[in-house]
Order: structure tokens, then sequence, then C-alpha cells
């Protein structure tokens, strides 16, 4: 399987690459005044708002940093009615990569006390690699008022 | 791994990151994000049947830049001997090549399409240094063809596409379809199934 690789802080994390439609440079934003924690704001996708969460913000209460290597990605999000959306996630040093099997990925043994996004880890030269399930980044109350209006569907 | 390899990696990954870890230049968030809103009209152009986004391989064969899908192509390989067939002596069949083991048949996509290679040859030796043999092939079948260069892949919505000049040349005018502006060249879009079959009959 093929991972997209990714920070958050000091820590790698990954995502399926068959999830992935696009990696974006890091565009500005509309900012959407109230939204929930995580959600930065909307980006104009060729005409269709996409809610763009921050994963840094979402796990560390910080935002990525400006720097080139921080980049939009872009994601087909399964929704509730089982249509497909689009989530837009930026994170930092999104620059590699990674083939992974799945069986590499062993469960960290504390799924208990974390966000349920978090998922199973593989190792490396480098220390740990943790999977993120992008299906469950958003909890089911931001869900809803994300796309609660039936927004553009892909 | 060893050690030497270990520093190496640390080392391009330090290159590397400093490079991506620059501040992003004043304006670069607005450019894109403007860059992302006003490519709405490509998308609106897309979702209007009469357009749709094509890639392409563009190469060079003689003077001429030519253009086929992406989805023929298998291989371009560095140029190597292409040997001559008994008994076959027309200008469409050059020989066989010898690509990874696999021979395959090498036609001159130039005889094809009349491309006479007027100018290549007093630019010099320069314009040999880009020459390679390029595998194209569909259901099975593949064949190969040298081309003086060849750039790469190119992505257009065909709303860009031109209609074909009528200076182009004569013989080439039945296989290409329209023309790509590219980089300031008008590139010859090819009829796929066109050039295939063609081939597929004058080499049979």
């Amino acid at each position: 399987m093929l991972f997209l690789m990714f920070r958050i802080g000091k820590d790698r994390y990954v995502l399926d690459a068959e999830q992935i439609e696009q990696v974006l440079p890091f565009m500005a934003a509309k900012a959407l005044p109230g939204a929930p924690e995580g959600v930065v704001g909307a980006i104009n996708y060729h005409g269709a708002p996409v809610p763009l969460i921050d994963l840094s913000s979402l796990a560390l209460g910080r935002p990525s940093a400006a720097v080139m290597s921080t980049r939009i990605i872009l994601i087909r999000y399964p929704s509730a009615e089982g249509t497909q959306r689009r989530l837009a996630l930026c994170a930092e040093r999104i620059i590699e990569t990674v083939a992974r099997e799945a069986s590499d990925f062993v469960p960290t043994g504390v799924e208990a006390g974390t966000p349920a996004y978090l998922g199973p880890v593989a190792s490396d030269a480098d220390g740990l690699i943790q999977w993120i399930r992008a299906e469950a980044l958003l909890t089911p109350e931001i869900r809803a008022i994300l796309f609660q209006d039936g927004g553009a569907e892909i | 791994m060893s050690g030497s390899s270990e520093t190496a990696a640390t080392k391009t990954s330090g290159s590397a990151g400093s490079l991506l870890d620059r501040p992003l230049p004043s304006g670069y968030r607005e450019e894109w994000a403007q860059h992302f809103a006003t490519a709405a009209r490509a998308a609106d152009a897309a979702s209007d049947p009469g357009s749709r986004e094509e890639t392409v391989v563009i190469f060079r064969i003689g003077d001429e830049w030519l253009a086929l899908s992406t989805v023929l192509f298998h291989e371009i390989a560095e140029p190597r001997r292409i040997h001559s067939l008994p008994h076959r002596r027309d200008e469409l069949l050059l020989g066989i090549v010898n690509v990874r083991g696999e021979l395959l048949v090498c036609v001159s996509l130039a005889a094809l399409l009349g491309i006479g290679d007027s100018l290549s040859s007093e630019r010099g030796e320069r314009m040999k240094t880009f020459e390679r043999i390029v595998v194209i092939g569909k259901e099975g079948r593949r064949l190969a063809f040298p081309a003086d260069e060849v750039h790469g892949i190119h992505r257009y919505s065909t709303r860009d596409l031109t209609a074909t000049p009528a200076t182009i040349g004569k013989a080439a005018l039945p296989f290409a379809t329209a023309i790509i502006p590219w980089q300031g060249h008008s590139v010859g879009r090819l009829d796929d199934q066109l050039v295939l079959d063609t081939l597929d009959r004058s080499i049979a």
C-alpha cells in the first residue's frame, strides 16, 4: 500500500494514498468565524467550497507553520449518506510517500485514551509512523455542521 | 543500514529540509487561492461535454513537435541499434530493436507523417543527444519508433485546441487532429487510433 507521510508536531503520520485526490499548495482559505476547533476555513477548489481542517491545530492546538513544505491534502471523505465529499487537510512536511504493507501496522495499545482518528503504528529506522484514519477525523457533530446542507458532492 | 548511507540520508533530508522549511513568499497563499478559484472556469468547461482534460506525451520528430495520448506510451528508452530486416527495405519499417530483451518492430514516424530531417542536421550534433526510442502500444501490440526528443507529459484542456492550419505538411494532415499550443510551439495532436492502425497495416 502507498501512504502519504506528513508531520503533526515532531511525529510522522500517514494517510492511505487511495483516499487522496490531490496534494495542493498551502493556499489561503476563507476563514469561517465560529467554526469548531481545527476547522480553519474553506478553500475555493475549482469553484466549489471545500472545508479545510488543520491537522496540527486539531491535534496540538497550534496552526501548521507557514512554510513551503506545509501543503493541503485533498481527500475524498465518505459522508453519512454514503456519498463522497471532498475534505481538505493541511499538515506540515508533506514531502514524501512511503510504501508499506497494511500488516506492518500494529495497535499502539493505548487506543482507548486517544482520538478515534489515530490508527495503528508501523516502525522504521527513525521511529514510529502512525496511520491516520481520515474517515474518523471529524467528530459526528463537526461532520453534521460541515456537510449538513448537502454541499457539492463529487 | 550501514553508517555511511545513514549519514547520506540525513544529509539529503537536511539540505532538502532547509529548502522546504523556507517561509512562504509574500502573496504565495493568495496567489494559489486565486489560481484554484479561477481554475473554476476550466472545471466548468470540464463539466460541459464539449471540453475535457487530456494528457499527451509530447515528442519531436525532425522539426515537428507531435503528441499522442499518454496511455499509448509504454516506455521511453535510450537510443540503441536498430537491426534492419532482410528483404524489407521500405522507409517506414526500420527494423527491430531490443528493448529489455523484447524484440520490437521499429517504425519511422517521420516516414509515416512525411517529415524530413531538414533543420536537425544543420544544427549539428547537439540535437542528437536527446534521441530516444519510444515504445507505444495498445491491447498487447507494441512497437517502437525513434524520436529526436521527448519532452514528457503535458496536460491540456480540449478547449485550448486549435484547428490544424492548412500549411501543415500534406502527409501529416490526415493524422493530426488538432494543434496544442505549448511553450510557444504548435504541437500536432495525432489521432492515436489512426496512427496505430496505419502502422499495423503497413508492417503486416
